[in-house]
C-alpha cells in the first residue's frame, strides 16, 4: 500500500501552493465497505484523506463535470491514468490544468465478495501487505487480497500511472497481456448459442439506472443516445430489447477508449458483467489497431482518425 | 389469531398455495435474492441478505409495463394486465410499509391508478420479521420496526425451529387454516424477540425538526456538500422501496404506450420541452430527493417517505448515506415555526 501520508503531504503542497483548486481523490465513507469520492479544496480537509483497496470508483469521471479550467489535482492509478489520458485525446480537459498524483496500484476490492464471504454485517476492514482482516457483526475473517480483487484488476496490465506528475512508492511489474486476454479467450471459445444465452442474461437484468453509464469516465455525453427521443435508438423500457440495445451500444461506444478499469460493473445494483463486452472490444484493438487507449495523451483512437490515404476502397 | 409453524412444514405449505394462487418468494439470482414465481425446485432464501435486491414495489409497479396498444386507422384498446391472484411471502416489513405508502398515492378518490389497484387487491402479502436485525437498515429511526405490521395479511416470527404466525386479516387466516394455535408462552416469547430486534436497531439520525430544517435550508450550501459526489445515477431510487416516478413513452415501432421507472435523479427527468431545466444540477437532484421523502411525504399524508431499509446506502457506487446526509442537516440552523 502507498504511504498514505506521503499521498496527503502532496495534495497538502498543490494546495497550499496553489498548483491546484481542488484536489479529487477518497474520504472515508459512512459504511466501511464504500469510501466516498471527495472534492478537497483547502488544506486542512486534506487530513481527512484516505486510499486503500476500496476506493472502487474511477475518479476521472468526475473530471468532465467540473469546470474545463479548472485547475484539478487527482489520485489516479493506472486505469485512472489512461482514462484521464484518452479525456485528454478527446480534448475535454487539457493537461496543463491537471496534475495527477499517480498511485502505483495494487488491485481494487470488490465489495461484493466481501459479503459474499463475510455477510453483510461488515464493521471494519484492514488491508495491509496484500492480506485483507474483516471484522463482522459476529466473526472475524481474513483473506488474501488477491481472492476479492475485482476481475477488471485480476487482468491488469497497467497498474503503475504511465504519465503520472508524481509517483507515489514504487512502480509495480507490468501485467501479462497473456493472461489479461484469457477471459475474453474463455468467453470466445463457447458456442454462439451459448455466447448468446450469456448475454441475455446478463443484459435482462438491467434496471435501467445507468449507474454503469454514470460511473464511466468516457460516457461523458451531455445528452446519452437512450435519452434521445427523436429519432429513438432503442426501447426505453426494461425490455429484452431495451435492455440489449442500451448494454450493446454502450459497449460499442467504448471502442478503443476502454482502459478495463471496471467502474461500470463495480457500480451496477444488479450485478450485470460488462467487461466481457468491452474486453472484447479492447483486445480487439491491439490486435488489429496495436492501439490500447490512453497510453498517451495525443495519439487518437483508430476509429477517430481518417486520412485521404485510408487503405481502404470507401476513401477512394 | 396466533398460530405456530413448523419450519420443515413451510416448503409443503407454500406448494400447497400454489393450488390457488401464484406464489411469489425470495430467490438467490446472481449474489442476491430475488421475488420469483414458485416452482417445485424453488430454494427460498429466509435469511441473509434480509431484502431483495430489488424492492417488491416491482410486483405492483412494473419496472416496464404496457398501458396502451394502437390499432390501425387510430384506434387503440388498453392492455390487458391478466393478474392472477397471489401470495407474495417473505416480504420483509420495511418493504410491506413502502406498499402502504404508496397506496397514498396511487390510491386516492378520483385518481386511482386501476393497474396498481389490481395488482394490490388480488395479493395477499405475508411479512416474515427481522429477528437478526441487517445491517445498514434503520427502520426504527423512521417510526416504523423489524416487525411492523403495517400492511400485511401475516406476519411471521422466526422462532429457531418454528414460525410463530400472526395473522392480520382474513386472506392471511385461510392460508395459514390447518395449523394450530400457538401457547401464550410462545406468544410471549415471540414478543420477546420482536422486542430485542426493535432495541437493537441504532437510532441513525433524530427526526425531530428534521423537516423543518430541511425547508428551511433549501438554498443551503449543505446541498451542494451532500451531493458532490453524487454521479446522477437511479441506483438509490429504484431500488428505493418508496419511489414511485414513473414516465409515459410511446414505443412508436411496437405500436405501445408504455410506462418505466423514472428518477429525480436524472438530468431528463424534469428537463422542460423548451430546453429549461428547473434542476439542473444534481444538487437540486439530491435536494429533491431527500425532501421528498422528509418532507414532502410528511406534507402529504403525515407520514416519513422511507422506511428505512438501507438499500440506497447499501448500493450507492459512491458509497453516499442517506443517515449520514440527514445527520448533517440536523446541524443545520433553523427557527421553531408556529404554524397554525
Amino acid at each position: 500500500m502507498p504511504d498514505l501520508n506521503a499521498i496527503k503531504a502532496e495534495a497538502k503542497r498543490l494546495l497550499a501552493e496553489g498548483v491546484v483548486e481542488v484536489v479529487v481523490a477518497f474520504k472515508p465513507g459512512d459504511t466501511p465497505l464504500h469510501p466516498q469520492p471527495a472534492f478537497f479544496t483547502n488544506v486542512d480537509e486534506v487530513e481527512n484523506l484516505v486510499y486503500d483497496g476500496l476506493c472502487q470508483n474511477n475518479l476521472a469521471t468526475f473530471l468532465t463535470r467540473l469546470p474545463k479550467t479548472k485547475k484539478v489535482g487527482m489520485l489516479v492509478r493506472g486505469c485512472e491514468n489512461r482514462s484521464v489520458n484518452a479525456l485528454v485525446v478527446e480534448k475535454q480537459k487539457s493537461r496543463e490544468n491537471l496534475y495527477l498524483v499517480g498511485i502505483p496500484c495494487e488491485g481494487i476490492i470488490d465489495w461484493r465478495k466481501i459479503v459474499e464471504r463475510a455477510g453483510e454485517a461488515v464493521l471494519a476492514v484492514n488491508e495491509n501487505n496484500y492480506v485483507v482482516e474483516i471484522e463482522t457483526r459476529d466473526e472475524h475473517f481474513t483473506f488474501s487480497k488477491n481472492e476479492l480483487l475485482h476481475d477488471s484488476c485480476l487482468r491488469c496490465v497497467h497498474p503503475t500511472p504511465l504519465s503520472a506528475d508524481i509517483l507515489i512508492g514504487e512502480a509495480l511489474p507490468e501485467g501479462n497481456l497473456a493472461i489479461a486476454r484469457k477471459a475474453v479467450e474463455e468467453f470466445e471459445a463457447q458456442t454462439i448459442e451459448d455466447k448468446y444465452a450469456w448475454f441475455q442474461k446478463e443484459a435482462e437484468r438491467c434496471i435501467r439506472c445507468y449507474a454503469c453509464r454514470e460511473a464511466c469516465p468516457m460516457c461523458y455525453c451531455t445528452e446519452c443516445f437512450v435519452d434521445h427521443i427523436e429519432p429513438r435508438w432503442t426501447e426505453s423500457g426494461a425490455t429484452p430489447a431495451g435492455m440489449q440495445g442500451w448494454h450493446i451500444v454502450r459497449a460499442f461506444h467504448q471502442t478503443a477508449r476502454c482502459t478495463d478499469c471496471g467502474a461500470c460493473e463495480r457500480a451496477c445494483p444488479m450485478d450485470i458483467k460488462m467487461t466481457y463486452l468491452t474486453e472484447k472490444l479492447n483486445h480487439d484493438m491491439i490486435n488489429k489497431y496495436n492501439f490500447e487507449a490512453g497510453l498517451d495523451t495525443q495519439t487518437l483512437p483508430p476509429f477517430a482518425t481518417v486520412t485521404l490515404d485510408d487503405k481502404n476502397r470507401f476513401m477512394a | 389469531m396466533n398460530l405456530i409453524l413448523e419450519k420443515q412444514a413451510l416448503p409443503g405449505l407454500l406448494q400447497s398455495w400454489r393450488e390457488q394462487y401464484d406464489v411469489y418468494v425470495p430467490q438467490k439470482m446472481e449474489r442476491f435474492s430475488h421475488f420469483m414465481p414458485l416452482t417445485e425446485e424453488s430454494v427460498l432464501v429466509t435469511g441473509e441478505p434480509h431484502n431483495t435486491r430489488i424492492p417488491p414495489k416491482a410486483l405492483f409497479l412494473p419496472m416496464t409495463e404496457t398501458l396502451v396498444k394502437f390499432t390501425r386507422f387510430g384506434g387503440y384498446e388498453d392492455a390487458q394486465q391478466n393478474v392472477q391472484p397471489r401470495v407474495v411471502f417473505g416480504i420483509r416489513p420495511c418493504d410491506a410499509q413502502a406498499i402502504q405508502l404508496l397506496d397514498t398515492s396511487f390510491i386516492q378518490e378520483g385518481y386511482t391508478d386501476p393497474l396498481w389497484l389490481e395488482r394490490r387487491e388480488k395479493t395477499i402479502t405475508i411479512g416474515l420479521g427481522c429477528h437478526q436485525p441487517c445491517h445498514n437498515g434503520f427502520c426504527t429511526t423512521v417510526g416504523y420496526g423489524p416487525f411492523n405490521k403495517s400492511d400485511l395479511d401475516a406476519l411471521l416470527t422466526d422462532l429457531g425451529d418454528t414460525y410463530l404466525v400472526e395473522t392480520l386479516s382474513e386472506a392471511g387466516e385461510a392460508c395459514f387454516q390447518d395449523l394450530s394455535p400457538a401457547s401464550d408462552d410462545i406468544y410471549e416469547h415471540a414478543l420477546e424477540i420482536q422486542q430485542i430486534a426493535h432495541d437493537q436497531m441504532p437510532v441513525a439520525f433524530e427526526t425531530e425538526n428534521l423537516k423543518e430544517k430541511l425547508e428551511q435550508n433549501f438554498n443551503s450550501k449543505f446541498w451542494e456538500e451532500v451531493s458532490q459526489s453524487c454521479l446522477g445515477c437511479g441506483v438509490c431510487t429504484f431500488l428505493c422501496p418508496t419511489c414511485f416516478c414513473f414516465d409515459i413513452v410511446d414505443e412508436t415501432q411496437r405500436k405501445q404506450r408504455v410506462r418505466n421507472w423514472d428518477t429525480c435523479m436524472f438530468r431528463t427527468y424534469s428537463l422542460e420541452a423548451s430546453g429549461h431545466n428547473p434542476r439542473p444540477s444534481r444538487v437540486e437532484r439530491t435536494r429533491q430527493r431527500l425532501s421528498h421523502k422528509f418532507v414532502y411525504w410528511l406534507d402529504q399524508v403525515n407520514q416519513i417517505g422511507c422506511t428505512g431499509c438501507g438499500r440506497c446506502v447499501r448500493y450507492c457506487p459512491v458509497g453516499i448515506d442517506i443517515r449520514a446526509m440527514l445527520r448533517q442537516a440536523q446541524t443545520l440552523p433553523f427557527e421553531v415555526s408556529h404554524a397554525v
